[in-house]
């Protein structure tokens, strides 16, 4: 049994404060007044609440507001009965502080890593209809902007069977939208902005784009970007505002890259065996980054921003396209002169189309 | 056993030294990089757990019993029940879009707008009431039993009325939220008076007009006496640039100037307004107060890029306490514990839509 003066206490039923005694006996102590006896109080009762002036405040568990206030140095026996002191909290205290900063850094790298791996592995397991169903909800029929013409459909189909094996599972449409840009969307979804086709050459130019975007297609990147950024959006949730978004763009801007460079792969294999030139592909590619800087005097006034954002550019691109031509091998056009025609003019003559986004932006 | 306070020379005082801020600002900076912002609500308890253990309230010490876990649940619970719909609600208005159904989409974002208009104002009354339930002052502490939600609407008309013809609802909505807390036994009362405000109101909504009236004045002034600034030739050129440099300067000088003049006097009424009990409240800081505290506050953050931000809670709150008074009369006796119920959640709402206040 101890006696020890040096403390405050407020019962958490008023604010009158006391000096106390506090009195061990055993596992429980009572708090002593000039004619009171408060407790008995169990010391497994006990919580540490925060460090005040020169004093620790220690609180009763289930008793609001009850606050024992020790200050100068604590009897050993009484500071062994006492419940630690809580500094940075749970976890940091008990590993340390450098400790836990280690540990945290390598789970955040690990949870990084997880987030920005795993949409490879897990993109190939949601299911066709789910991807499909996707594509449905995000396109239907895209507010009646495709074009449509029975030779202009000819022209496309034909163009999209050279391209790929399997061309059914694909809903490749040009849309009546005056932007130089393409986009794949899930459930195979493959859109072709008029503005694009208007521009280009050749159909070996449009070509070449439709079997990159057929390429994020069948290389699974739609359905692992949608997963990427979600899980980045998790991730990155902690952290507040502008830093996060920042974040998020730069990892998911990394990945585009290299889904990128894969896309362009599967372009050159699907150009090789259609027997198309990669050479259009290149030129159209050189046309762009020509255009990059001086869109305002181009004549397509909101044409190349909208591929140059998606699409990074870069005279390497154009070098693979080029490097990638076999010399001696006998190309063909990817359509004929008149099917090119069809294809081209399909949205001016689709008077049915909708065109533009149902309100300006511009 | 009674208190006088008219005695003391401030019932509030700060005892706290940036050196040691510094001692905890620091580690929770690195600590909240390490774990990618996810120990930054451990990191504003511990903040708040040394502003309040060091600020007396006559005798005593504040005491924050706030916890870590509890802003980072209200946290998680503002973006599942927030959050997530928010991301569903925005692909399908994508998809609406995509679609064609243009005026659909519209409506689903302004029915957006409107809730998350409402749940700034409960998030607000949430925070405050949250603040005041983890606030001890001698084993007692504040709350509110209202959750909140008859508030969020008072919050939307008030602003609303109070942007059409009158900016003043806005403050005047943001007062009355204390009528519904309290601390201890005894209830909040606001009844701050509006109109010594007008003044500073109209100044800050007139500057933009002022520098406009007189730029035009300028011009005549020039017409009249009898020149372009082409005749005028290169003096006149240069009084036109200088003078462009003054309307611009102006424009981003006084507009933030006028601000801070109407925030202190609203600041100075708002609290002079309170009152606990037998207790009035008065806020000392005046427009010069205010003004060298921000510009003190900006230099800070540019003269070292950027990391002096984490010294602000501290500047606040200093700023704070150095400038309330408290008038009257406690019984301690009388003092007793808050019966209002005790949330397990903190300022998730106001984390999540990053509304902070002091």
């Amino acid at each position: 049994m101890s006696a020890f003066f040096d403390a405050w206490h407020y019962d958490g039923k008023s604010a009158v404060r006391r000096k106390v005694e506090v009195q061990i006996i055993g596992a429980q102590f009572f708090l002593l007044e000039t004619e009171r006896r408060h407790g008995p109080f169990a010391f497994s009762d006990i919580e540490y609440v925060t460090h005040k002036d020169d004093a620790d405040v220690y609180g009763l568990k289930a008793a609001d507001g009850w606050r024992l206030m020790l200050s100068g140095p604590v009897p050993t026996d009484l500071n062994a009965m006492l419940p630690a002191r809580r500094n940075y909290g749970g976890w940091v205290d008990k590993l340390g502080f450098g400790k836990a900063a280690v540990a945290f850094t390598l789970a955040s790298a690990a949870a990084i890593a997880v987030v920005l791996l795993s949409p490879q592995w897990l993109a190939p397991l949601i299911p066709s209809s789910v991807d499909e169903k996707l594509g449905d909800a995000l396109v239907g029929d895209f507010g009646g902007r495709f074009c449509s013409t029975p030779a202009g459909d000819a022209a496309l189909k034909k163009l999209v069977a050279s391209l790929d094996a399997n061309p059914d599972d694909l809903q490749v449409e040009v849309a009546k939208i005056d932007m130089v840009n393409a986009v794949a969307l899930p459930g195979g979804n493959v859109i072709l902005f008029d503005g694009l086709v208007k521009q280009a050459r050749s159909p070996d130019e449009v070509a070449g784009v439709l079997a990159h975007e057929i390429g994020h297609v069948r290389e699974k990147h739609v359905m692992q970007a949608l997963l990427r950024q979600m899980g980045l959006a998790v991730v990155l949730g902690g952290i507040d505002g502008n830093s996060g978004a920042l974040v998020n763009n730069m990892l998911s801007m990394s990945y585009s890259r290299e889904s990128e460079a894969e896309a362009d792969a599967h372009s050159m294999k699907a150009l090789g065996g259609a027997n198309i030139s990669p050479i259009g592909t290149a030129s159209f590619f050189d046309r762009l980054s020509e255009m990059d800087g001086s869109a305002n005097s181009s004549t397509s006034d909101n044409g190349i921003a909208g591929y140059m954002s998606s699409h990074p550019l870069s005279r390497s691109r154009k070098d693979a396209f080029e490097k990638s031509i076999v010399k001696g091998k006998n190309y063909k056009p990817a359509l004929t002169p008149a099917e090119w025609t069809e294809l081209k003019t399909m949205c001016t003559q689709d008077r049915n189309a909708k065109s533009g986004f149902g309100f300006d932006f511009n | 056993m009674n208190d006088d306070l008219s005695q003391r020379h401030s019932a509030f005082r700060f005892h706290g030294s940036w050196l040691e801020f510094a001692r905890i600002a620091f580690p929770n900076l690195l600590l909240s990089i390490v774990t990618l912002g996810i120990y930054r609500f451990w990191a504003t308890t511990r903040e708040r757990e040394y502003l309040w253990s060091k600020t007396d309230f006559i005798d005593e010490r504040l005491e924050w019993t706030g916890k870590g876990m509890e802003l980072f649940v209200g946290f998680i619970m503002a973006f599942l029940l927030i959050g997530l719909p928010l991301i569903v609600i925005q692909l399908i208005s994508q998809g609406l879009i995509f679609r064609g159904e243009a005026i659909l989409a519209a409506a689903m974002t302004l029915m957006m707008f409107l809730l998350l208009f409402y749940l700034t104002g409960v998030a607000y009354f949430r925070a405050l009431r949250y603040r005041l339930s983890r606030t001890y002052w001698r084993g007692i502490r504040g709350g509110s039993d209202d959750p909140g939600f008859q508030y969020g609407l008072a919050y939307m008309w008030k602003s609303v009325v109070g942007w059409l013809p009158i900016f003043l609802g806005v403050p005047w909505s943001m007062i009355s939220l204390w009528n519904a807390m309290s601390f201890g036994p005894h209830r909040f009362s606001a009844s701050a008076k509006w109109k010594p405000l007008m003044k500073r109101y109209l100044l800050f909504y007139l500057v933009p007009f002022l520098v406009f009236i007189g730029a035009v004045v300028f011009g005549i002034s020039m017409a009249a006496s009898g020149g372009t600034p082409d005749t005028l030739g290169s003096t006149g050129m240069a009084a036109g640039a200088i003078f462009a440099i003054v309307a611009v300067l102006s424009f981003y000088l006084f507009l933030p100037l006028a601000a801070l003049a109407y925030y202190s006097k609203y600041f100075r009424l708002a609290v002079g307004g309170l009152r606990l009990h037998n207790l009035e409240f008065d806020f000392r800081a005046r427009a010069p107060d205010w003004i060298l505290f921000f510009l003190a506050n900006m230099a800070i953050v540019i003269c070292t890029l950027g990391i002096g931000y984490i010294f602000m809670p501290y500047r606040n709150w200093k700023f704070f306490v150095d400038h309330m008074e408290a008038y009257g009369e406690i019984n301690i006796d009388d003092l007793t514990q808050s019966e209002t119920v005790v949330a397990k959640h903190g300022e998730g709402l106001l984390d999540a839509f990053d509304v902070g206040a002091i």
